[in-house]
């Protein structure tokens, strides 16, 4: 399913956190959305999921306009903050979403064991989250996201705080992931993890300040590197003032 | 809703300091303040004058006092000088006079006994008390019980829900369930029914411990007791939870504590509310623990039953429902609304 967002303008008080955004992501890509922190990345994930209306503008889904409760049966959403249940133990966290989907007792269970296998903590599922490390929790958080097969899985910031090691295996399941026809849309400030995308949108102070493949994206550049877009719009930004 | 409440159990059964905070804390408490409050055989010690008739002596001998007798110049430095001395009695042509340390329970236990024994020596100015509930000479333990059961059913499970509510919130697991097509009813209900569920276990072991190890006696049926607290708990769920939402992590929760819950504790029976002036008596109407508490003690010290209770009863179910209406507002913030 596209994703659709027409002229979204949100504000927080008088702040404006995303200005004027439009763009259509594709289905079945992974596109990221690039830039850095405090850019509105994570509020553009929440208008997105429908954690929040916009104020001006529109949100679809499909067809769907979000928020949209129904739709959320096809979402899957990775918070930052890992949102898991630390006072139990992995399986117990994956079999308490996997309820609120309905699957049915017997497929959620062959769901939690294929979902398990493929963050490799099949090993770890009965110790309580707590005993977990950092790296085990961003894996288990993604399992949960990916349980009820989503149409569309959101990843906000996915890899923050994870080892080089451990961020490839993870860029290894979303490649997985996506191969099964799953469209993702990630959020990151890591310039090198664009490269595994098939779009990158880059926001910078709530705006869209490019939105295309990422090959052509780097050819905008004199060196290949994806900073550069963002020197250049600080830059443009500069010049408005001036 | 079943399943989020299961969760919620298995989630406290996990953590050993909430399962203590809810079964373990309210009994120790308990314990302390029946022996706090429980009766006393403490003797308070009277001083006479050296040339008090010996019928007078006699007299105050036969009462539970240590008697003394004594020359002084000024009983209050005699007081201040002998520190085991509760009181010193005077009588002479200008009248009695009693002289005491200070207002306190020791004194008036003193006076009571001098009281008893001034009425032997002259019958006729002897008082009967009675009561129509309750009975002379019962403990304050006896007296104000009630007030503790209302209390510890509300406090522990409040403190319960909202620090659990506030790590939902700031951990970003409530995000991700609302992200989820869980209704939010069924949410709030979850909770209600999971920390509930503590609740029924809770006011099953205060009930038993206080009647059967503890001696607290009661004129009406406990099963009333039993159903208030259970409203009470259901309703101190949804207490917590809305006050959850003004807090940002575990600490302001324990720093709210001032605002909600201690003022509750003065308008749960400890003070008649009429004795309280400007009537701020009628504040009582918008605190949970005063529906609780009334209809605790209507069972346990008058003997009501259903119909003396239901519309404190009701009272609670309208709190929890307003609460409950609040709970959805506030959880609508993650769904966009």
């Amino acid at each position: 399913m596209n994703i659709q967002l027409q002229r979204v303008d949100k504000s927080f008080g008088d702040q404006l956190a995303i200005d004027n955004i439009d763009f259509t992501i594709p289905s079945g890509e992974i596109c990221c959305l690039l830039g850095p922190s405090g850019s509105g990345k994570t509020t553009l994930i929440r208008l997105m999921i429908g954690a929040l209306a916009p104020d001006k503008g529109s949100v679809h889904i499909g067809e769907t306009k979000m928020p949209n409760m129904d739709m959320l049966q096809q979402i899957g959403f990775m918070p930052q903050n890992d949102g898991l249940y630390e006072d139990l133990s992995a399986e117990a966290n994956l079999a308490f979403f996997g309820s609120i989907y309905k699957l049915g007792k017997k497929a959620l269970q062959e769901r939690i064991t294929e979902v398990l296998n493929l963050v490799d903590l099949t090993n770890d599922r009965n110790k309580l989250v707590r005993n977990f490390s950092g790296g085990m929790k961003k894996r288990l958080s993604l399992a949960i996201a990916i349980l009820h097969k989503p149409d569309v899985l959101f990843l906000d910031e996915p890899t923050v705080g994870i080892d080089p090691i451990l961020r490839r295996q993870i860029w290894g399941q979303f490649q997985v992931i996506r191969r099964e026809g799953t469209t993702i849309i990630v959020s990151t400030h890591v310039m090198d993890e664009v490269l595994e995308c098939d779009r990158a949108a880059l926001v910078y102070n709530g705006r869209l300040i490019a939105y295309d493949h990422v090959q052509d994206l780097l050819d905008q550049t004199e060196n290949g590197r994806v900073e550069e877009l963002f020197l250049i719009a600080g830059k443009e930004e500069v010049g408005d003032h001036a | 809703m079943r399943n989020l409440a299961k969760r919620v159990i298995f989630q406290t059964l996990n953590d050993k300091r909430s399962v203590a905070l809810i079964l373990i804390a309210p009994l120790l408490i308990l314990t302390l303040v029946y022996f706090l409050l429980g009766d006393s055989d403490y003797v308070p010690t009277v001083v006479l004058d050296d040339n008090a008739p010996e019928q007078l002596v006699d007299a105050f001998e036969d009462e539970t006092l240590e008697v003394e007798q004594a020359t002084f110049d000024d009983p209050k430095v005699y007081i201040e000088d002998n520190e085991h001395v509760d009181a010193v009695f005077e009588m002479n042509q200008e009248g009695t006079t009693i002289t005491l340390r200070e207002p306190s329970t020791k004194s008036s236990k003193a006076v009571g006994e001098i009281q008893d024994a001034l009425t032997t020596l002259n019958p006729a100015a002897e008082i009967d008390t009675s009561f129509v509930y309750g009975e002379e000479g019962q403990s304050t333990f006896d007296s104000f019980g009630f007030v503790f059961l209302s209390l510890f059913s509300f406090f522990f499970v409040f403190i319960l829900s909202a620090m659990a509510l506030v790590k939902e919130r700031s951990g970003g697991t409530l995000e991700r369930l609302l992200m989820t097509p869980i209704k939010r009813g069924q949410v709030i209900l979850g909770y209600t029914l999971g920390y509930g569920t503590f609740a029924v276990v809770q006011s099953i072991f205060i009930v038993l411990y206080s009647i059967y190890v503890l001696g607290l006696s009661s004129l009406g049926n406990m099963a009333w007791v039993m159903l208030t607290m259970l409203l009470m708990a259901g309703t101190a769920v949804l207490f917590g939870a809305t006050i959850s939402v003004f807090a940002r992590s575990e600490l302001q929760v324990v720093q709210m504590i001032p605002f909600t819950i201690i003022p509750q504790v003065f308008f749960s029976g400890l003070i008649p509310l009429d004795l309280i002036p400007y009537g701020l008596g009628n504040l009582s109407y918008v605190m949970p623990i005063f529906y609780g508490a009334t209809a605790i003690k209507e069972v346990m010290i008058y003997g009501s039953g259903f119909s003396g209770i239901w519309m404190y009863l009701l009272g609670l179910i309208l709190y929890a429902g307003v609460l409950y209406l609040l709970n959805m507002q506030a959880l609508g913030k993650y769904r966009g609304h």
